[in-house]
């Protein structure tokens, strides 16, 4: 397991992708105690969801 | 990490678009997959977060690279395209004062390295400068200059070089004296090029742009013996800078030079271009290749020669004039004989009379990399002339600097000076232009005379000269790919003055484009560098929020973990081209293309149109598996897992945009509606006319001139059919995106054969290296549920390896005590936003202001140009403080976006931060009101009224905050619930696992190996043993949940076990309750010991090693009237079986009998391999399943084959049923939570896509296949997003739950229940009071404030607050 | 005689169709100035009384939307 310079375990997360799973990814984690880093390369998260226009099988839109 | 620059400031940009309005840079959309365009500042969506601009920025374009000078040509280029010539003129006078001058003369090397010339031809780069020039006088643009200085500064030459240093000097506001030894300014652009390429007007005007910045220019005044270096410092000039170019013509070196009628091409053009004439031979003759060479001949055409004729000693390739000069020396009239070379000039009377020349031939590449010319011995021949100039170069002329104390020079005669600094090895004296570098091109000049001017600046100062001027070029420079559509516009031709136009005079030959055609021209340019830095931007933004100055920012961070949810792309059909012409028919689209065009916010704003004609189409087909289960066209053999559905959603929806007549065909293997709902989403779109047929198309034509396609295919019976179609859609698959695969190599992540990350079936979101999480697609296809439950997933498994340094990282923000405000009469402050121009521009901003002012309460009114800038923000908290403000408006953009902000200013100001209410003047007011001022205006009034109405009644909320009983109830002991409690136990959580049974495992007791063939059994042991030697994990075996109660955080659960009730108190649930392999009454089950269900015949070895034929039925139950879903994992536990008995015995029969093999994702290697292994897959239909009869030797087995077309009979020895999978009974589960089960008996989950392991009811979660049936690396994933979603609220000191809920007056309520009936959250509940019977309850931390039990309360009994009736009524009566 | 403008009074939910009007407002669509947003938590917020009572404070049509 990493270790950070103090010898102490990071209570930060990186997470690469900003799509809908690194989204719900961040999300968890920092809603659970942990720094999250989101990497995007894009200008905007949302990823290939963000896209579409609805969701089978309800309809939802996407957005 | 690299962070790349985004060239706009988040905090500050309001995502007002006026960027993006005035960017003349126009690109390829990728949001819309290129079917429109964006500009280089961009949003990438409407709806994008972060809600803020970019700016789409690579490394400069080459032109600009080539230039000598470093203009920016991209940008001017992109300035004149837009009829922006003053802009223009400003970008190019950031470099170079002489704008008109080098859109004439110079040679362009820009042109060489455009990218055009990989296309066509490059783009007239300097033909659009002159243009710029032509239509606006570069001497009106105003030059920003510094404060003028004490210190001069002389410069000797008033050349492009000198022309140059006085200009930018005179920038950083020091004022020079130019000393020119000719009678005119100007150098060699005076002196140097006939009137017909640059008339002296033009000169003329734009060294006035020069001398109008105050600088003086001192004509016939050359440096020498009265004037020398020396005194230029005695008359006080701090620093000089010689440019005196190189104006003295080389000999020829022949005898017979020094005859009459022998003058140096550059004395020549001299005299001519100073007195407007100079004499010239009937026969004149020229030596030399280069562009004096060419003057000196088109001038003596001028001048009424009747013979020029250019003698050159290479060949025309070598020639080093311009192409177009050549051509147009020739066109009027000049000779050039090629490979001649003079050797004598032959005089009488010491006059001229002809030259002797050689013949040469080409030889070996000299230093210069052109071949050199050798004579060929004998071939002299005599030509007569009576003028001879030669044009062979030019060099300095040092007669006047050459004793000059401390001034070096070269052997080339060139002064020698530090190439970054421009300086001397004399102090304060610098030098450059052609007398540093011998003669060169003019724009070379201009940047050596800019970069002297620079050092100047800094001796003067004091400074460092040389630092930070090292040259950067970019090592790998990266460009916009050249967009392929972009071909076929060919360069704008010059006009000229016709040939009869110009004997006998100087009048300019080129006459410049006009308007029009410089903009075609400029629009040709196809922006290398996307960004074309023409700072437009800039100056549109009110907000300060662009930087192109930004650079990348590497950054070191260090992190317990890494989850990688790098997705993948959409496979793009080229492989398919021959087959379907996506790229040649407009109307083949792909499914993401058409998706687009179905969304409101695509290319066509949600109008369904056919590309070719924009007619609204009435047939559709989509093509099913473009780039999946192909290894033909390409090496996908997995399954994409979404692209059935999808086209089935786009097939339903594109009938809606169309209504009645629309027909919707999908082409098909299999269609795969494996996952939750999904076969009744199938369903529903045969009943509404969606037609599936099976079968691979082998053709697409184009049936008309409109784009109608024919599609050719083949039905499973054989039969050909031909079919039109308005549009085809390509259902393409999914595939890993290279860049996601290098970096998960680069991070040392392990990758399968497809490049999918490589991970196991019991750790499905763990990495080959440690501490490296995965989710999404990234994986393996699949769709979006999965991909969320997936990345929770690997949420949970990062939290359980750093659960011991949970909130470490973060930081919780202090706010100062909050101000009582009871019993204060309201003091509304009101704070209207102009936000820039967005509205203050379509709205009188002071008007609103001022109306705020009249209205009831209001107390203090403020404009803000931002309000949401951070100086806005602590101004709020002084004007709050000062005045003494309890109530908030703000009047700007949306609260979606802003409320946030806001509410935290309050919180700094001492205020609760419910005390604010905002008026959406923006978003819901001048956006969409843009063309009335006026109605803009009042609306903004009205909605300001309303606030301030709806803000005086607004009262402080105390946060409400609950306890957690920190633990979980887990019901159900298959792997689901044991991964689940482990899942909480291993982040500190205690978790109680109720089974009913005796024993853990459930389902996957029976199984043996997963689908990649890893042991069940091994596997189930050691997570048993986990769980039971867990200090923190109880089991209670035989256990039943009787009843439940309370609410998240603080659940109270019944269990009987033992025969006794236990009551465990606990914060979360989740519910793992399973599903069983149901038992049929069909297919003589239970009837004859030769069929037999799932897993049964597998635990009998021998009966196999002894079978001659096994068959296999799926869909047992599933997927019918009483099923109507897919119970997902039988096809591929079935076909695992069947290669597993083949395996085994080789010489046995196998036959699967099918309706659909859906062997999703990777598993469709298994299908294959089965398929390879000789395995016999027959379909049938539910209309005609198979008929199992018994018979002496064993099963008869009859089924219709569609492909023969006839029906077989299968002598079998043992059948296999994949019965459905059907939940367990959990009913009473359902009851005791509240939580709603479907028309199957499965739970149902909070939102299908987005929330696919919560319920509705915070606190309580499933998984595993009380959801659906699922294979047993997927239960392991959703018992993990549970668990992560669990402990997110067991991790919280407490929770803290929005006040805004609803209040119950127990007084008025007469107990009747109907709030609680109508609640979907049982966030009412009702509650017996002695002596009242029932009253009505709210449960605040369940309470998701709608609202509906107050609006369906008969006795007004309940409220919600911060929506209370009078606030709400008060925005209501607030009408004018 | 003058042409009615009704003033409309629109409850929009917060979740969709608040969210809905910010995005036509994004997309710059153009509608008439008359109608008059009004944020609820949801359309279930909207009780009848309040309609009744916003036809009785001078409103000419209300527009409920969620």
């Amino acid at each position: 397991m990493p270790k950070s310079k103090s010898d102490k375990l990071s209570g930060s997360v990186m997470v690469v992708g900003g799509g809908i799973a690194g989204m719900q990814s961040a999300l968890d984690l920092a809603e659970s105690g942990y720094y999250v880093y989101l990497l995007e390369k894009s200008s905007a998260i949302g990823g290939v969801m963000s896209q579409l226009d609805k969701t089978f099988p309800t309809n939802d839109c996407a957005m | 990490m690299l962070q790349k620059p985004r060239y706009i400031d988040l905090n500050k940009c309001t995502a007002c678009g006026e960027c993006a309005e005035v960017c003349p840079v126009e690109l390829d959309n990728e949001y819309d997959v290129g079917l429109s365009n964006r500009k280089a500042a961009f949003k990438l969506y409407a709806q994008a977060i972060p809600g803020a601009y970019a700016i789409q920025k690579t490394d400069r374009a080459p032109c600009s690279l080539a230039c000598p000078a470093g203009l920016n040509v991209q940008g001017y280029v992109q300035m004149v395209g837009q009829g922006k010539y003053e802009d223009a003129l400003k970008i190019i006078m950031e470099d170079l004062p002489l704008p008109g001058v080098l859109g004439r003369i110079c040679p362009h090397g820009c042109e060489d390295a455009c990218r055009r010339c990989e296309v066509d031809n490059p783009v007239a780069i300097r033909d659009l400068k002159r243009l710029a020039a032509d239509q606006f006088d570069p001497r009106k643009i105003k030059i920003e200059c510094l404060p003028p200085r004490e210190e001069k500064v002389a410069i000797v030459g008033s050349g492009p070089a000198g022309l140059s240093a006085a200009y930018h000097l005179a920038r950083k506001g020091i004022l020079s004296t130019i000393f020119e030894a000719l009678p005119e300014a100007g150098g060699m652009l005076r002196v140097g090029i006939p009137d017909h390429r640059l008339p002296r007007e033009i000169l003329d005007r734009e060294i006035e742009i020069i001398t109008n910045l105050g600088v003086e220019i001192k004509v016939n005044t050359p440096l020498g013996p009265q004037l020398t270096v020396d005194d230029l410092f005695k008359e006080g000039h701090k620093a000089v800078y010689l440019a005196v170019g190189a104006h003295r013509g080389i000999e020829l070196g022949i005898p017979g030079e020094g005859a009459g009628g022998v003058r140096q091409g550059v004395d020549f053009l001299k005299e001519l271009n100073l007195s407007g004439k100079t004499p010239v031979g009937k026969k004149v003759g020229i030596i030399g290749g280069g562009n004096v060479a060419i003057d000196v001949s088109r001038s003596a055409v001028r001048l009424g020669a009747e013979e020029v004729s250019i003698i050159y000693r290479r060949s025309r390739a070598e020639m080093p004039a311009w192409e177009d000069e050549i051509q147009a020396a020739e066109a009027e009239g000049v000779k050039i004989t090629y490979l001649a070379a003079p050797q004598e000039v032959l005089t009488q009377d010491g006059k001229v009379v002809g030259i002797r020349c050689i013949r040469m031939k080409l030889g070996e590449t000299d230093s210069s990399g052109r071949r050199r010319p050798i004579p060929i011995p004998g071939s002299e021949y005599d030509i007569e002339i009576d003028q001879l100039v030669p044009a062979i170069g030019q060099r300095p002329d040092l007669s006047a600097i050459e004793d000059v104390e401390g001034l070096a020079f070269s052997r080339w005669g060139t002064a020698d000076v530090d190439p970054v600094t421009y300086a001397t090895n004399r102090e304060a004296v610098f030098a450059g232009g052609d007398l540093q570098t011998g003669p060169w091109v003019a724009i070379g000049a201009i940047a050596a005379g800019r970069e002297a001017a620079e050092s100047i600046a800094r001796f003067l100062d004091g400074r460092d000269m040389a630092e930070g001027r090292e040259p950067v070029t970019p090592e790998n420079p990266v460009y916009r790919p050249i967009p392929e559509d972009n071909a076929g516009k060919a360069r704008e031709k010059m006009p000229e003055l016709p040939l009869k136009d110009r004997k006998g005079n100087f009048k300019e030959v080129e006459l410049g484009y006009d308007e029009d055609t410089g903009k075609e021209e400029a629009h040709r340019c196809l922006n290398c560098g996307y960004c074309c830095e023409c700072f437009q931007c800039v100056e549109a933004c009110i907000a300060e929020a662009v930087i192109h100055n930004q650079k990348p920012v590497e950054r070191e961070i260090e992190v317990g973990s890494a989850i990688l949810c790098l997705g993948t792309h959409v496979f793009d059909p080229a492989p398919y081209e021959d087959l379907y012409h996506h790229e040649s028919y407009p109307n083949v689209l792909t499914s993401m293309e058409f998706e687009r065009f179905l969304s409101a916010t695509g290319p066509t704003s949600g109008h369904l149109v056919r590309p070719s004609d924009k007619k609204e189409p009435k047939r559709i087909a989509w093509i099913q598996c473009v780039g999946s289960r192909d290894t033909a066209h390409c090496s996908n053999d997995y399954c994409s897992s979404v692209c059935c559905m999808y086209a089935i959603k786009e097939a339903l929806i594109a009938k809606e945009h169309t209504g009645g007549d629309f027909t919707g065909t999908i082409f098909n293997m299999d269609i795969r509606s494996h996952g939750k709902g999904f076969e009744r989403y199938y369903e529903r779109a045969k009943s509404e006319g969606i037609r599936f047929i099976r079968s691979r198309v082998h053709s697409i034509t184009e049936a008309d001139d409109n784009g109608t396609l024919k599609i050719g295919y083949v039905e499973e019976s054989g039969e050909i059919y031909e079919e039109e179609f308005d549009i085809v859609v390509l259902s393409v698959g999914m595939e890993p995106d290279p860049s996601a695969v290098e970096l998960s190599r680069k991070l040392g992540v392990d990758l399968n054969k497809n490049n999918f990350v490589n991970t196991d079936d019991f750790s499905p979101v763990m990495t080959s290296r440690p501490g490296i999480y995965v989710a999404g697609v990234l994986q393996g296809t699949k769709d979006i549920p999965q991909s969320v439950t997936e990345a929770s997933a690997a949420a949970c498994a990062s939290s359980v390896s750093l659960a011991q340094s949970r909130g470490e990282s973060t930081k919780e923000k202090v706010f100062p005590e909050e101000k009582d405000i009871s019993g204060e009469e309201p003091r509304v402050g009101v704070f209207v936003c102009n936000c820039g121009n967005n509205i203050g521009g379509f709205a009188d901003v002071p008007g609103i202001a001022e109306y705020a002012k009249t209205l009831p309460n209001v107390v203090n009114v403020d404009e803000n140009l931002f309000t949401c800038s951070q100086d806005t923000q602590e101004k709020i908290v002084e004007v709050i403080k000062e005045h003494k403000l309890n109530r908030i408006v703000v009047a700007a953009c949306t609260p979606t976006t802003h409320e946030a902000l806001f509410r935290e200013t309050l919180r700094n100001a001492g205020l609760n931060e419910n005390l604010f209410e905002m008026a959406n003047i923006r978003n819901q007011c001048t956006w969409v009101h843009s063309h009335n001022k006026e109605e803009a205006t009042e609306k903004a009034k009205d909605l300001v009224r309303m606030a301030v109405a709806k803000s005086s009644f607004l009262e402080p909320i105390s946060d409400l905050m609950v306890d957690i009983e920190k633990s979980g109830l887990i019901i159900g002991g298959g792997v689901a619930g044991m991964t689940a409690a482990l899942s909480l136990a291993d982040q500190g959580f205690p978790a109680t696992i109720v089974e009913r049974s005796d024993t853990l495992g459930g389902a996957a007791r029976d199984i043996k190996k997963t689908w990649r063939g890893n042991d069940v059994h091994e596997y189930l042991s050691g997570l048993i043993d986990r769980i039971e030697q867990h200090p923190i994990v109880e089991v209670l075996l035989n256990a039943d949940v009787t009843g439940s109660s309370g609410f998240v955080g603080n659940f109270e659960t019944d269990i009987l076990t033992g025969g006794k009730t236990r009551t465990i108190k606990h914060g979360v649930c989740i519910i793992a309750t399973g599903a069983n392999a149901s038992s049929p009454d069909e297919y003589l089950y239970g009837k004859n010991p030769r069929v037999t269900r799932w897993h049964d015949l597998e635990q009998e070895p021998n009966r196999i090693k002894d079978a001659r034929t096994v068959v296999f039925i799926l869909c047992v139950g599933s997927r019918d009237d009483k099923r109507p879903y897919c119970s997902r994992v039988c096809c591929t536990s079935s076909i695992g079986q069947a290669v597993n008995f083949k395996e085994q015995n080789p010489e046995i029969n196998v036959f699967i009998l099918y309706r659909d093999i859906r062997t999703y994702g990777e598993k469709e290697a298994l299908y294959q391999e089965a398929r390879d292994m000789g395995i016999i897959f027959v379909r049938y239909t539910i209309d005609k399943k198979p008929i199992v009869t018994e018979s002496d030797e064993g099963l008869d087995i009859r089924v219709f084959d569609p492909v023969l077309q006839r029906e077989l009979l299968i002598k079998a020895d043992l059948l296999n049923l994949a019965t459905a999978i059907e939940p367990t009974g959990h009913e009473d589960i359902a009851g005791y939570f509240k939580i709603p089960i479907d028309d199957d008996k499965f739970f149902i989950e909070a939102h299908a896509k987005l929330r696919p392991v919560d319920f509705a009811n915070d606190g309580l979660f499933v998984c595993g296949m009380a959801h659906y049936p699922k294979p047993i690396d997927e239960s392991i994933v959703q018992a993990m997003a549970a668990a992560s979603k669990a402990a997110i609220i067991l991790s919280q000191p407490c929770i803290k739950v929005s006040p805004l809920v609803s209040q119950v007056d127990t007084e008025k309520c007469i107990g009747c229940g109907l709030c609680a009936e109508v609640c979907n959250f049982v966030a009412i509940i009702m509650e017996e009071i002695e002596g009242k019977g029932f009253r009505a309850k709210n449960v605040p931390a369940s309470c998701k404030g709608c609202g509906l039990c107050a609006s369906s309360c008969p006795q007004g009994a309940i409220d919600m607050l911060h929506f209370r009736d009078r606030q709400l009524l008060a925005a209501v009566s607030a009408v004018r | 005689m003058e042409k009615f403008e009704p003033k409309i009074l629109a409850f929009l939910c917060n979740w969709c169709a608040y969210a809905a009007a910010d995005l036509a407002g994004v997309s710059r669509f153009q509608y008439p100035s008359n109608v008059k947003p009004l944020r609820v938590m949801c359309s279930a917020r909207v009780d009848p009384l309040y309609i009744i009572k916003a036809l009785k404070a001078g409103w000419d049509g209300i527009l409920v939307s969620g």
